[in-house]
């Protein structure tokens, strides 16, 4: 068994596994449910001065049948008075000592208003704080969440002001609704941040009805952007948090967030740069129960390549995530196609002819049809291994290439000194 | 003509180039692709490369005659 337990900036938690600000953290009587199901931790919905919210507030995006491929909501942070959560917290911490307990602040962008808030939080026992900068519709109206999470200045100072006067660990939850996350992750930084957490959700819209010509959703006719979250939004939540964990001004801890939903998720989180990961769309797709499948999952997979504790993973891949300019131009792989296994659905042929370089011939063989791949015009794309439906009927191969390794950047370099 | 074997044809040039004594002189990148100036004494020729595979070829002889040239004592 393996080792699961993480140490964040300090925060420690029996596995790394935590339920994200949202939802399903709303109460104490959740969270503890949660903890009680397996979860390491779990970051508080959001404390603040108790909003209103609308009726409706969550949409999802269903793919070919796939339900809640993405999510979208128009939810603001907690509508429940502070001291009733403040009690639920203690209570929780109580009950679970050793599990994370993380408060989710936010409030204008005032020093006073953070010194307030963060002493009132703390007085109750919490392992840490999470700083609400990405929540990206009505807070950020009223200045708050995405609002002053886009502007690196107002990071930078609202997170010095709460380290001013904060005892447990900070981190910043930043928002992807930026051109280059890095920019406000390094404003963290700045600021003290002792961890940074990403991503919050994506500004979006999930659809619009076209019987009733209303958006989705709507509350009573009219609709506003919400915020996209869940498996779509993996990737992007992914390569933030390898942009960060790769930029040595961002020296910190990276709490991962942003379409998790099971442990290979997480693997990969924490494989770029991750030291914990939080899940929300998951949680409320599927229940707590599937933290057990997490924990079994990673747990496996860790004895599998003889990696006693977690924390041993954390940050294996970044060396290998680099810039366009620094990958070999000269690096060659082809499709293959095995006619044993294909069922000559002919999807790929048609993928290369149409939308690729048009070398997968048909041909037939006593009277089989069959597929080849010309080699010498296969540009190696992928395209048609990733529309193929049959698992092994196409593997990409690699053919040493006739000339040495060489960058765009090394190539540039070369030309420069050609160019009269 | 296929794209592979336009390029076979135009690292065909630069190889054959090279081959008679030529070496590459200057290259400049526009719209049009690769333009390449080969020099050979007083003798100057210019090819046009239009593949990526004979651009990537190119790099890789210009990296060869540099490599050579630094090689070569004074
Ligand atoms: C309904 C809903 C409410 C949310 N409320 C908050 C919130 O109060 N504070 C916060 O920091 N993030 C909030 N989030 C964002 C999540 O914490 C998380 O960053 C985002 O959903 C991405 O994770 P996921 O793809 O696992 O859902 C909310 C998300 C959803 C779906
Ligand atoms: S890898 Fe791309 S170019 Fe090669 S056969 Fe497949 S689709 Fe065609
Ligand atoms: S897509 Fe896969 S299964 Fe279909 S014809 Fe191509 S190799 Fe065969």
């Amino acid at each position: 068994m393996a080792d699961l337990r993480i140490d964040l900036a300090g925060i420690k938690s029996p596995n790394p596994f935590w339920l994200a600000s949202a939802p399903p953290t709303n109460s104490g009587y959740q969270v503890q449910r949660a903890f009680e199901a397996g979860w390491g931790g779990a970051v508080w919905k959001t404390l603040g001065e108790p909003i209103l919210n609308v009726s409706s507030r969550f949409a999802a995006v269903s793919f070919n049948g796939q339900r809640v491929a993405g999510f979208n909501n128009i939810e603001l942070i907690t509508d429940r008075p502070l001291e009733v959560n403040l009690n639920e917290i203690l209570e929780t911490k109580k009950r679970f000592p050793n599990h994370a307990i993380i408060a989710s602040l936010m409030v204008e962008p005032q020093q006073e208003k953070w010194h307030e808030i963060v002493k009132k939080v703390e007085a109750v026992g919490v392992d840490g704080l999470e700083l609400n900068f990405g929540c990206p519709h009505g807070m950020a109206e009223r200045g708050m969440g995405s609002a002053s999470g886009q502007v690196p200045e107002l990071v930078e100072k609202q997170t010095y002001w709460v380290k001013e006067v904060a005892r447990t660990p900070v981190i910043v939850k930043l928002t992807p609704n930026i051109t280059d996350i890095t920019m406000t992750a390094e404003a963290a930084v700045r600021g003290g941040a002792d961890a940074v957490s990403m991503i919050n959700t994506i500004n979006s819209l999930a659809g619009v009805d076209l019987d009733t010509w209303n958006t989705v959703p709507h509350v009573g006719g009219k609709g506003a952007h919400g915020g996209y979250c869940g498996p779509a939004v993996k990737p992007i939540a992914l390569n933030m948090v390898a942009e960060c964990a790769r930029n040595p001004l961002v020296n910190v801890p990276i709490s991962g967030i942003g379409g998790i939903s099971n442990w290979r998720d997480a693997a990969e989180f924490l494989l770029m740069g991750a030291t914990g990961v939080q899940v929300c769309t998951a949680a409320m797709h599927h229940g707590f129960s599937i933290v057990e499948d997490m924990i079994d999952g990673l747990n496996n997979y860790l004895d599998g390549k003889g990696i006693a504790s977690v924390m041993d993973l954390v940050g294996q891949s970044v060396p290998r995530y680099s810039n366009w300019g620094d990958l070999d131009l000269n690096y060659n792989i082809v499709a293959q196609i095995n006619n044993d296994v294909c069922i000559n659905c002919n999807k790929c042929h048609i993928a290369c002819e149409d939308t690729s370089h048009q070398c997968i011939d048909l041909y037939t063989e006593s009277g089989r049809p069959m597929l080849k791949v010309r080699e010498q015009d296969c540009v190696g794309c992928n395209l048609c291994a990733i529309v193929c439906p049959v698992d092994g009927a196409i593997s990409m191969v690699e053919r040493k290439s006739t000339i040495p390794p060489m960058t765009w950047n090394e190539r540039q370099s070369l030309i420069s000194n050609f160019i009269r | 003509m296929s794209d592979h074997l336009l390029s076979l044809d135009e690292m065909k040039q630069v190889d054959d180039y090279i081959a008679s004594g030529f070496k590459v002189h200057s290259v400049r990148e526009n719209l049009s692709g690769m333009f390449v100036e080969f020099k050979r004494q007083e003798e100057d020729v210019c090819l046009q490369i239009l593949t990526a595979e004979a651009r990537k070829y190119l790099a890789a002889k210009l990296l060869e005659q540099t490599l050579k040239q630094e090689e070569t004592p004074i």
